[in-house]
């Protein structure tokens, strides 16, 4: 088993940048972790290619953590194996390989935003310069600045920063975004794309679709400790995104409605008619061009996280 | 790891709990001290009060000084997470144990070289010029128990208690050691207690080096034992947080 996790291979058709040889970024495989009577992860199985960006989605509860915990080595499983870059997590931590920003970790008191940083980057071998880092994660004015005197949001980007000080090969987020606003959710996933775009690996941990519909190449969903999807994130949103389509019918038979494109599911209450679509767009062309009556058209509806948890609990 | 250390040094010497209690404290009273009890007088050591006094200052503040670089930073650093921050960087947790116990005993030398120095300039304090290096070193590497104590309080206990929980045993440990008033005034069972403290050892080792005996095996069995105890009870603690440094 130990050696043939070891193995170079070959995998095919498991995202972009995954046809290439070598040894997989993150390779586990039957993975399981309970704490006492819970079980936190019951035979996870994860392959991430070099190079790609891997959303690993969920709700909270599902292992998330726990599977990230086991691929820095923080948490050893009670069975299953894990690689990362073909060694054990804990080498792959100490030959400088992984950065990661872990949830409710903490930056050293008392020290400034860059003297921190350069402390951090003197630890990995390969180091990005402090400018390079400073630009990447936006950190231009508060490098003199004391740690115990961030914003919020300032914090978050020091974490990033010093996450990918060692110029790491694969970076591993777990909910990065949870405490940021809607712009800072954007800035950051912009830093991460032009990190990404450096040939890095980035596996990031999330319970927002649209984050990991956003951000990834591909996609694993996690639910009750196990995999139960997998794909790029169009299909998995396609699966788990439940959009909705809302307008009052004033003339035609409500028979035509499931025949709409992206229709899966028709709801009415009177005359107002909600369509549950998986591709609004599709759904809105082809009401359209119907010959239906219709006014107040309401699309999105979009409560994405409620359609995706109640999905998970039909799954699991 | 040079980065490492030299950080956590910086941090030491920013922190005005150690700036104010293992620095200017200690000489501040021996300032006090000898200004109250005269510096004329022999005491129960058969030093001169100057000598016995900067003894025990040097020893007091190293104590601090070991105490607030380790039990209640490592205790806070728990708690804010980043000590597991620091677990996800190639600096290995051995070696950021290990820095953790460098940077106190470094942070005990600019304490016991300041009361040193004033007892030099205020009240001329002569030791021999073998003498001086000898109790410097002695008395630092006499350190290392309180410092390992310290190690084993920032792994066990939680942030809202580390600090006064070590404020605490500072007190105890000056008061009871013999650091503050000399147990030959103290009753019996005092004084065996206080014979039997980590502090009593350290100042023990001064007092006989500047009172020119060479010999301090009691004193030296006394700062042995609580090395291993207290080293055992870091060593077991820290890898119990360890075991559980995620949840």
């Amino acid at each position: 088993m130990a050696s043939a996790m070891t193995d170079r291979v070959a995998v095919a058709g498991a995202g972009p940048g995954s046809a290439r040889l070598g040894p997989a970024a993150v390779l586990a495989a039957g993975l399981a972790k309970s704490y006492g009577s819970t079980v936190a992860l019951a035979g996870l199985d994860l392959h991430v290619a070099p190079g790609e960006t891997v959303a690993l989605l969920g709700p909270n509860g599902a292992g998330k953590s726990t599977a990230i915990g086991l691929l820095l080595g923080l948490l050893s499983a009670d069975c299953g194996q894990v690689r990362v870059d073909g060694r054990s997590p804990s080498q792959a931590v100490a030959d400088g390989l992984v950065g990661a920003m872990l949830q409710d970790a903490g930056l050293m008191p008392g020290v400034r935003v860059g003297e921190l940083l350069t402390m951090v980057r003197g630890l990995y071998p390969r180091q990005l310069p402090v400018d390079e880092l400073a630009g990447l994660a936006g950190l231009g004015a508060i490098l003199r600045r004391r740690v115990d005197r961030l914003s919020g949001g300032q914090v978050q980007r020091v974490r990033f920063a010093a996450a990918i000080a060692g110029d790491p090969q694969l970076l591993i987020l777990d909910e990065p975004t949870a405490a940021m606003d809607v712009q800072a959710r954007r800035d950051f996933w912009t830093q991460i794309r032009h990190f990404a775009g450096r040939g890095r690996t980035v596996l990031f941990a999330t319970h927002y679709l649209q984050e990991a519909d956003d951000a990834a190449d591909r996609v694993v969903v996690i639910a009750g400790g196990r995999k139960i999807a997998d794909g790029a994130p169009a299909a998995i949103k396609a699966r788990f995104g439940d959009r909705q389509v809302r307008f009052t019918l004033a003339a035609g038979s409500p028979a035509l409605l499931p025949a709409l494109a992206g229709v899966h599911a028709v709801e009415q209450e009177g005359p107002r008619v909600t369509l549950h679509s998986t591709d609004t767009d599709a759904t809105v062309r082809s009401l359209a061009g119907s010959g239906l009556g219709w006014s107040g058209l309401e699309v999105g509806g979009l409560d994405l996280e409620t359609s995706f948890l109640r999905l998970l609990e039909e799954e699991s | 790891m040079t980065g490492f250390l030299t950080l956590e040094m910086r941090r030491c010497v920013r922190d005005v709990r150690y700036l104010v209690i293992a620095v200017a404290m200690p000489v501040g009273l021996y300032l006090l001290f000898t200004g109250l009890f005269g510096s004329h007088g022999q005491q129960a050591q058969g030093l001169p009060q100057p000598v016995e006094l900067m003894v025990a200052m040097i020893a007091y503040g190293a104590t601090w000084a070991v105490f607030s670089a380790t039990g209640p930073r490592i205790a806070h650093e728990r708690a804010i997470g980043w000590t597991r921050q620091l677990h996800v960087t190639p600096l290995t947790p051995a070696a950021a144990l290990a820095g953790k116990l460098v940077t106190a005993l470094a942070a005990a030398l600019p304490a016991m070289a300041l009361v040193a120095l004033t007892a030099v300039l205020s009240h001329h304090v002569q030791l021999t010029v073998a003498q001086w290096p000898a109790l410097l070193a002695a008395m630092w590497a006499g350190v290392l128990p309180l410092a390992l104590l310290g190690l084993a309080i920032g792994y066990l206990a939680g942030d809202d208690i580390a600090f006064p929980l070590t404020m605490a045993l500072y007190f105890a440990l000056g008061a009871l050691g013999g650091l503050w008033m000399p147990l030959s005034v103290m009753p019996h069972v005092m004084r065996d207690i206080g014979q039997a403290l980590p502090s009593n050892g350290l100042a023990e080792l001064g007092w006989r080096i500047a009172g020119g005996q060479a010999s301090v095996p009691a004193a030296i069995l006394v700062l042995a034992a609580w090395t291993l105890g207290s080293g055992l009870t870091a060593l077991l603690a820290y890898r119990l947080r360890a075991a559980r440094s995620t949840g």
